[in-house]
């Protein structure tokens, strides 16, 4: 068999599953037709490979009686939810004890060849730790020679999360200020521990953004430019406060919103954790309320997706698909950094 | 989205596709082909999951914590296209530790029925 007749095949075949994939409920199409897609590319190239026309057919055969199957599946669930929106919400789970769904995403974006944002969500499994310390958001951005952007927002994210949940203060702002602290600490002993010394702009170093959420407040903590917003009334109102040169320039007034927009300087940050030995944490507090949105990302996100557009999403959607799509746009938008986003919804 | 404080007892039995996409995952993590050409090795070819049941499994296992997503990136062994990895999570874990040990009881109920013979039946469980 020549090989355009075989690329002809797959592309026939391809392209008809891409049909067929149309028979799924909207939702789930808009969620997993693409990876779905991606799959059956991945399954016809390894049959072809190991078994030739005759695997192709087999794999027809899988694939045809998997979409039955599944299409009755989805259609069910999908006829559920909109029969039973709040019994469906119950049975999965989706309330919590504190009432906050809530989902994270993190993405490579489309130019950088390693992901150097770090996330994490801590919901505590004990009752009694959940109710005193709250669920626990931290997102960070790292950067650093060498791949240590990587290990710098990893370490961050996990010394937060280990530190903040390990104090037993009843004072939530100050355990969690100290929980960033002690990671640019560890962060910054790590630099100097190297040998040769890093050059400054060698150094690992990250953003972070963590927020609290305990009973009515929430409870954040940053340095550098990584944000947190609580989106209310389809108002979003940024509660971190941006550690970047042109954010204070523009907060000294001395240049304009507009001017700060598209700044030959808009990435440069002038504190971070593990750059210097200390460092000043910004700490802020806020009462939320049934309905509220809390969303946390990084300026790969922040920077090219604006905050309208980021309202309607998280909206809109649950915050599982909400991350999904946020994470899409920005890659539609060039996909320059890194993305991440976490959003929170409280019931 | 973490459900850490459900009791993971409440979650089995487990439908077989959600069952061996956890064994999947057991060892690390991977992207939907990637759980699809692990299901089908292990189970020495007699599993057969389709893309539909795959997503539609990863669905509902993501909208009960019992995976996560951990971003979209190119494997290295196949081309330079995006594809998303996925994990366990603790409750994952916990909850296919929980459908083992059931599945365990029940092989041990058949062997001292002597449905089944010797240690051979059971394999790795013992």
């Amino acid at each position: 068999m020549s090989a355009s007749s075989t690329n002809h095949d797959r592309s026939f075949s391809c392209r008809l599953y891409g049909l067929l994939l149309r028979c799924y409920p909207a939702q789930f199409r808009r969620m997993y037709a693409r990876e779905m897609a991606r799959t059956f590319r991945d399954s016809y190239r390894e049959a072809m490979q190991w078994q030739g026309r005759s695997g192709v057919l087999r794999l027809w055969g899988v694939v045809l009686y998997d979409l039955g199957v599944s299409l009755f599946i989805e259609y069910r669930s999908a006829f559920k939810a909109l029969l039973h929106p709040i019994e469906e919400r119950q049975s999965k789970n989706y309330m919590s004890v504190t009432n906050i769904v809530f989902a994270q995403r993190t993405d490579i974006g489309l130019q950088r060849k390693l992901n150097e944002d770090s996330v994490i969500s801590i919901q505590p499994e004990d009752q009694k730790v959940m109710e005193s310390k709250g669920i626990l958001f931290v997102v960070a951005d790292g950067m650093g020679g060498h791949s240590r952007g990587e290990v710098a927002s990893q370490l961050a994210v996990t010394i937060i999360r280990d530190v903040y949940y390990q104090q037993e203060s009843d004072d939530l702002e100050a355990s969690l200020q100290l929980a960033l602290e002690q990671a640019n600490t560890r962060l910054y002993n790590e630099n100097m521990a190297m040998s040769p010394k890093p050059e400054p702009d060698q150094m690992m170093a990250t953003t972070c953004v963590a927020a609290v959420v305990q009973g009515d407040t929430v409870y954040v903590a940053n340095v550098g430019d990584s944000r947190a917003y609580i989106v209310r009334d389809r108002q979003p109102h940024q509660i971190s406060l941006d550690h970047s040169v042109v954010a204070q320039q523009l907060r000294d007034g001395l240049i304009t919103k507009e001017q700060a927009k598209d700044h030959p300087d808009r990435n440069k940050i002038y504190r971070c954790l593990g750059e210097k030995d200390v460092v000043e944490v910004d700490t802020f507090s806020a009462k939320v309320q049934a309905g509220d949105l809390l969303l946390l990302c990084t300026d790969g996100l922040s920077e090219l997706v604006p905050e309208e557009e980021v309202v309607t999403i998280v909206q809109q959607y649950e915050p599982q698909e909400s991350v999904q799509r946020l994470i899409e746009r920005a890659n539609e938008m060039g996909g320059k950094d890194n993305i991440t986003a976490v959003v929170a919804r409280v019931a | 989205m973490k459900n850490e404080s459900r009791n993971a007892e409440e979650m089995i039995p487990l439908t077989p596709a959600v069952l061996h996409i956890l064994l999947a995952l057991a060892d690390g993590e991977r992207h939907g082909y990637g759980i699809m050409q692990e299901v089908t090795r292990r189970a020495g070819g007699h599993v057969k999951m389709g893309p539909g049941t795959l997503y539609g499994s990863i669905k509902r296992m993501l909208a009960d914590g019992l995976i996560e997503e951990t971003g979209e990136r190119p494997d290295p062994a196949l081309d330079d296209e995006r594809r998303r990895y996925y994990r366990l999570t603790s409750f994952g874990l916990r909850v296919m530790q929980a459908e083992v040990l059931r599945l365990h009881q029940i092989v041990l109920l058949a062997r001292s029925k002597q449905v089944i013979g010797g240690s051979e039946a059971i394999g790795g469980l013992s």
